[in-house]
Order: structure tokens, then sequence, then C-alpha cells
């Protein structure tokens, strides 16, 4: 890790990475990568593995730059083993720290390692052993710094501080090793804490995560940067669009005081996929729901970027939301189809930004299988009569234990759904996790579309592998969450799936608006498309 | 008289440390949910990985966990080390070779105790057979780790000299332990050894017995002061942290800690410029 930074420690190659199924099994099959620029060689961290996901992580010009550099980074561990500037993170660290037996349950567990071929980068506990000897090197048994960087250390350098950080973005968190883990140790939790000295004590952080991302949504309210009349424009054309493609008029309720539900979309909703906002509002109104959207800043985005990065992010941004749920005088706040939403808001937000700001909090999908169980939203099944795949959000499964309402939807309206293997708890991520989604700066994407992603897509492939070659027949991934449905559109697009073999893909309300008995045409644009 | 000494103050060493461990990390702050799925304790749910956030308006539900299920859980990771098993088979039965010897070895231990009081053939062939097997399954186990750390370059990457040193140390004890067994089947310095602990009368141990009781209760100071202790690490790894699903509800006992933690002043501060105060002002 210490090594020149004219050293690559390794080049990406599609050869060795793991196979993937037909139709995609061969090399000549699949896009050809490319070579980084040259000027994120020369300005970034491309030295690791030939990927650069952070801007401002950049080389210093002097020694004494490098001196800071090292030496504040070391001084951002020791708050990290602090229980003063940590207090919310520091047992589990200390744990997942302290045990780890090295047996390498966890490499197999991990969806990155296997998919690159088992490079040894991407092994769960690299990073984490790099970071484990630093500390032990540096901190004491307390957590306290008890030398200066010595700028002869063969192990730590501006090269290795550098390396580290990019490869705290090549997990995404996911945390299906630490699931394995014999001692219940965390992986994930060790790559997250990484990041959080980088921004925490650097403000060293990927651009979509931090400056497009929590600044941006605390200064505008939204991390799209949509400002409230943006968002109030953009509720006037949803509205316009469903009864365009419903023939159904929808007043989509907006900063309603005091009604039963607060329902917080990810924004990026509004933007990419307006289609899904509005099937919530449709089967909301069906249902007869007391609803409502809030347009105050903070109100009318779930998303929490710094819950895969900055502690002190993921605060501001969860009372703010939360705070706008009180004023409101709602009685709950349901969250919308948005993985890590859910999870910063139900749990990671639980213990840290309620007490005065407590409203509770809900999923959307327990919400709606109510509605399905209870026969207040009725489904004609033949209008979904086409092969249908779930891909489980690791926030819901993995991270919060929602498995089943979201399946049992899926039986009453998907005739032809089938699971994928490995599904529920077990899932893998959908190569998105942990801020990558969105992460489409320097050369970070095709990491993203070619390494993270590659298991999520081989197990789509196998789970439509008995028609996949017919293209007549619509594949339909159903991705019940903003960050996962964004990851897999770029798959698609990477791979040209949705051309060449008919892989579609959206979220589960759009599935069931399409599957609404009382609606007389498609809601899928690809049913329209096939109509037409 | 010496070695009794030295065993007892290893014993009382083992459980102070032990337990001082687990007092340092019971008496960390409160930390933020960081919990994984299955929560065994899931009533009804824990088997798939579900939870009480299944359910809407949950939080005016009664919470329903189950600590049968959980402790039927906690058996099968005790007993069989089961995560190992499932997902890391070749590591497991030479990890599982260790640690089974070392659970025969402490119930080697109570039965030499039983035998102090109970005079039975049965109980001698049981001391035996529990003894023999223990201090075989722990030599194998540790010098199979040893070697496998040494030659396997997947293992031996991420092996530091202590961590080698750890497994030569359970060796050592082991093998000389081993030696003893072959020179005594039955244990009989086990039964001299329990006599006089409890009775305080001076046994004269060989000087392998000795050799190894030495390092023996050398070993046992040294376990709680190393990531050996993961008994105790495991039980806030699982309990306090992965399985800690306890939701903030107005007036519960999680309340109540969220409202006793914001009386803490922190006394630090993180130094990146999007914390208050921390902003550079440009000229």
């Amino acid at each position: 890790m210490s090594k020149p930074q004219d050293v690559q420690l390794s080049t990406p190659n599609l050869a060795d990475y793991m196979e993937l199924p037909a139709p995609y099994n061969t090399i000549e099959s699949q896009p050809a990568l490319k070579e980084p620029k040259g000027s994120w060689t020369e300005s970034n961290i491309t030295f690791l593995d030939g990927y650069a996901g952070i801007e401002n992580l950049v080389r210093p010009k002097t020694k004494e730059e490098e001196r800071e550099f090292v030496e504040k980074f070391l001084s951002g561990m020791e708050k990290s083993f602090s229980d003063d500037t940590n207090r919310g993170m520091i047992m589990p660290l200390l744990l997942s720290f302290e045990y780890c037996a090295k047996c390498h349950t966890c490499s197999e567990g991990c969806h990155v390692y296997p998919a690159s071929g088992y490079n040894e980068l991407y092994r769960p506990i690299y990073r984490s052993e790099v970071f484990r000897r630093i500390a032990k090197k540096y901190l004491d048994k307390d957590g306290k710094l008890i030398k200066k960087w010595d700028e002869n250390d063969p192990d730590l350098n501006w090269e290795t501080l550098a390396r580290l950080a990019e490869l705290a973005y090549r997990c995404n968190l996911c945390r299906r090793c630490a699931q394995q883990c014999p001692l219940g140790l965390d992986n994930a939790l060790l790559a997250k804490e990484i990041r959080k000295i980088f921004s925490q004590e650097m403000g060293i952080a990927p651009k979509p995560l931090h400056e497009k991302g929590t600044m941006n949504q605390l200064k505008t309210g939204s991390s799209t940067g949509m400002s409230k009349p943006a968002f109030l424009d953009v509720i006037e054309f949803i509205e316009e669009d469903i009864e365009e493609k419903t023939g159904r008029k929808i007043k989509m309720p907006i900063d309603k005081k005091g009604a039963d539900i607060l329902l917080i979309h990810n924004a990026g909703e509004f933007m990419a996929w307006p289609q899904n906002p509005a099937a919530f509002a449709i089967l909301f109104e069906e249902a007869g729901l007391d609803w409502t959207l809030s347009s105050d800043i903070l109100g009318y985005d779930s998303v929490n970027y710094g819950l895969w990065y900055d502690d002190y992010q993921a605060k501001q941004i969860g009372t703010g939301q939360f705070k706008v749920a009180k004023e409101l005088g709602v009685n709950r706040i349901i969250i919308g189809e948005c993985g890590h939403a859910h999870r910063a808001s139900m749990v990671s937000m639980d213990r840290g930004a309620t007490g005065s700001y407590y409203v509770p909090r809900e999923s959307f999908l327990p919400l709606l299988w109510d509605l399905v169980r209870t026969g207040k939203l009725k489904f004609d099944p033949s209008k979904n009569n086409f092969p249908v795949t779930l891909h489980d959000p690791c926030n819901y499964v993995r991270s919060m234990g929602i498995v089943k309402p979201q399946r049992e939807i899926l039986k009453v309206i998907a005739p032809q759904f089938r699971e994928m293997t490995p599904h529920g708890v077990d899932n893998y991520c959908c190569g998105g996790g942990g801020g990558f989604a969105i992460m489409n700066n320097l050369n970070f994407a095709e990491f993203r579309n070619t390494l993270s992603t590659r298991m999520k897509f081989k197990q789509i492939l196998d789970a439509f592998a008995d028609t996949i070659e017919n293209t007549e027949i619509p594949k339909y991934i159903c991705a019940p969450c903003s960050n996962c449905k964004g990851a897999i559109r770029d798959i698609l697009e990477y791979y040209g799936a949705t051309a060449k073999y008919n892989l579609q893909y959206d979220g589960l309300v759009e599935l069931m608006v399409n599957g609404l008995a009382s609606l007389d045409r498609p809601y899928l644009e690809f049913l329209l498309d096939e109509e037409d | 008289m010496f070695l009794v000494i030295f065993l007892y103050i290893a014993f009382l060493a083992f459980i102070g440390f032990s337990l001082k461990k687990a007092y340092d990390f019971a008496k960390m702050p409160m930390h933020g949910r960081w919990e994984l799925y299955p929560v065994p304790k899931e009533k009804g749910r824990g088997e798939y990985g579900g939870s009480y956030l299944e359910e809407t308006k949950w939080y005016e539900k009664p919470r329903e966990t189950s600590l049968v299920a959980e402790i039927i859980d906690m058996a099968k990771e005790i007993i069989f080390i089961k995560k190992l098993f499932d997902n890391q088979r070749p590591f497991w039965w030479l990890s599982y070779s260790m640690h089974l010897g070392i659970y025969a070895m402490i119930a080697w231990l109570v039965l030499l105790f039983l035998a102090v009081f109970i005079d039975s053939s049965l109980l001698n062939g049981l001391i035996a057979l529990a003894g023999g097997a223990g201090i075989i399954m722990v030599m194998i186990g540790s010098i199979g780790l040893l070697i496998k750390r040494m030659v396997n370059p997947e293992f031996k990457m991420y092996t530091t000299g202590l961590e080698y040193f750890n497994l030569f140390f359970l060796f050592a004890v082991a093998f000389t332990g081993f030696l003893c067994f072959i020179t005594d089947p039955m244990f009989q310095y086990g039964h001299d050894m329990m006599g006089s602990m409890l009775t305080f009368f001076p046994f004269a141990p060989s000087a392998l017995v000795t050799l190894h009781l030495v390092l023996a209760g050398a070993v046992i100071i040294y376990i709680p002061l190393t990531k050996m202790s993961h008994y105790v690490g495991k039980f806030f790894s699982f309990h306090k942290v992965l399985w800690d699903n306890d939701p903030y509800l107005p007036g519960n006992e999680i309340a109540e800690k969220v409202a006793a933690g914001k009386s803490y002043k922190q006394k630090g501060q993180w130094s990146a410029p999007h914390y208050p105060g921390n902003q550079k002002i440009e000229n």
C-alpha cells in the first residue's frame, strides 16, 4: 500500500473477473474497459486499482503538505477511537477492530471480492487490516496517539492513506460479510469508519456524496438541488402525467397539517422516475389514505447520504426531516422506495436524532401489504403476466429485517414471480450500495458497472435464464429502492440488456399500479410501447 | 505449593481480566443502532431474518421476542461454531478441534473437582477420556492452524507475529500436556493437583508436569489479555450490537438512556471544514 504512486497495485482486466452467465459469458459480449484519463492519473488516485472516486483526494505538492495530510489522518484516527468524539460507534468499532481471527469466512460473503476474480485488494479484511496495522502502530491500547508520524515509516505515507481512502469506497457497506462472521465482526463498519475519518477530520469525500450530496441537501432541501418552487413544479407535472396516463385527476396533498401520513420520497424519483411518486399517489388515493407530502426544506427528500460517510451530516439531515414531520403534526412518516433512507430514518437516527423530534417512522412495504391483504387495493394479476424477479435492497432485509411484505405483494400481483438466488436476508447488494449508485464522477462508474454490480447482474441473468434469449418477453426486475434502481438501470444500459434482451426494471409500486384491477390501460412504459 | 498458588492466581487472573474486559465494554456509551438480521430473538421471524419493522404501526404493538430462539442460536454457535462450519469448512475442522479440545479440558477440570468427593471408576474413566481427547484435540487444532497460517499464502499474508505466538503458546501447553498424558494416561497428576488445590496439601509433580502446569497457568493468564478473549467480545458483538434492535419509544428504557446521554458535553471536535466553527475565513 505504501508503494510509490507510479505503481498501480492492480489493473482492471475482464479476463480475471467472475464469468457472467449467457448471453454475456464471453469477454466480447461485454463492453471493453477504458483507460483512465491522463489527468485523473496525475491528479487523483488511480494508483490503487485504476479507478478514482474521490475528487478532493489530491497529491500533496510538498513534503510539508504530506506531513500535514498524514498527521491529520492520525489525529482523525485518534478521534475515531475516542469515546468522546465517536460516542455513537465506539463499541461496534472496537469489537470489529480488536477481535478479527482472520479466518477469511467473510471473503466468500462479499460480492466484490469473488466478482473481481479474488483480487486481494477487494478482500473484506484487506482494508480493515491496513487500517488495523496503522492504528496498532500509532495508537496505544486506549486509542491515544503515541507518536508523531515518522517520515521514514515504510508502511505509512501519503500513498498508503490515499489508497486506503479509495479502498474505503470499494466496499458497498452491504454487511453480507458480517452476517457470516463467526465472531459477529463487521468489515463494512470499518470501511465506514475509514470514510468518516477522511470526511469528518480532513474534509475528503466523494463530491456526489458530500458537496453535491449532503451539503447541497442542507442548503437547498434536496441532494438533487431541487428547491421548493422546483418541487412544486414537478408535482404539478406529475399530476398532469397521472391524468394523461390513467385518466384520473389526482391532487397530490402538500403540507396538509395533521395528516395521518407524511410520505417522503427519495427526491431522485421526482427527477429520474416520476412514475414512482405518481404510483404512490394512485395507490394511496385508491386506498383512501389520509396523507401528505411536504414542501418544507428537507421535507421532500428522504435521502441521507451521511449514513455512508459522515455521522455529523447524517444527524443534521435526520433531525431536519423529523422536525418537518413534527411541525406538520402528522401521526407518522412513511418512507418511500429508498433503502438507505429507510435505514437512516428508522434505525440509524433512532437513538441520535429523535428525542423531542420523535415521530414514528414506517416503511411503505408493510403499509402496502396491509392494503393488499385487506382488499383495499384490488388487482388483476394477468396484467403483470410476465417474468418478474425481486432485488432485495440490503437496507430493507439485512439491516432492518423487512423481508416478507414485498414478497407477499408480488405473489398476489405477479403470477410469474421468481426469486433470485440467494435472496431475502442473504441477498447480494445491487452494487450501488454505500453511495456507489450516485458516484458517476471521475471513472468510478466503470468500477461499479463492471465489478460491484457484477454479482447482481449474474443473479438477474440467472433468474431469467429460461426466457433471456426471447426478446418478445419482457423480463421485469423489481427494485424497490431508488439507489438500487439506479445501479440496475446503469447495468442494463452498460450491457445494452434492455435493447438486446428486453430486460426491464422499475420499482414495486409501478408494478402494483400496472396490476390494479381498476385501471383500464397499462402503467408500465414498456407495455405501452408494446401496445403501440 | 508455589505451583498451587500460581494456579489459583492464574484462574483468578483469568476471571478478573475477563470481567474487566466485559466491564470496559459494558460501560461504553450507548451506541447507535447497528443491528444485522437475522436477529434470532424476533419471535416467529428470526428464521427468515424478519423483524417487527414488517408491521404497520409497529410502535403501537407489543414487542414479541423469544429468549428460547436466541438461546438455541447462541448454543449452536458456542457448541459447534456454526457460522464457521457453514461458511468456511476447511478452517472449521482445525478451529473446532481446538475449541472442542478446550471445552473438553474445562470438563476435565470439573470432573477432577467432582472426583475429589466421589470415588467412581466411571468418573475416573471420563476424566481420562475428557483429558486425553481434549489435549489431543487442542494439540492438533493449534498446530494445524499454525501450519495452515505458515504455509497457506492466503492466511500467511494476514497473520502477525503475535498471532503465530498465540497459536504456538497453545500448542506448547497442549504438547506438554500430551507428553504428561502418555506417561500418565489416567491423569493421576490431575487428581493430585485438584486435591492439593482444594486442601493446600503439597503435591510433588514431575518436572514435565510442572512445566506443563506452569505453561497452562501462564496461558490462562495470557488469554484474556489478548484477542483470544473473543468469548467476551463475541457476547458484545452479537447481544449488544448485531442483535440490539430495541427501538426508541417515548418513555421506554432506550428513551431514558438517550435522554441521559444528551447531558454529556463533548470535549473534542472533528476538524473538517463543514463542522460548525471550523470554516476557514477566506481573505
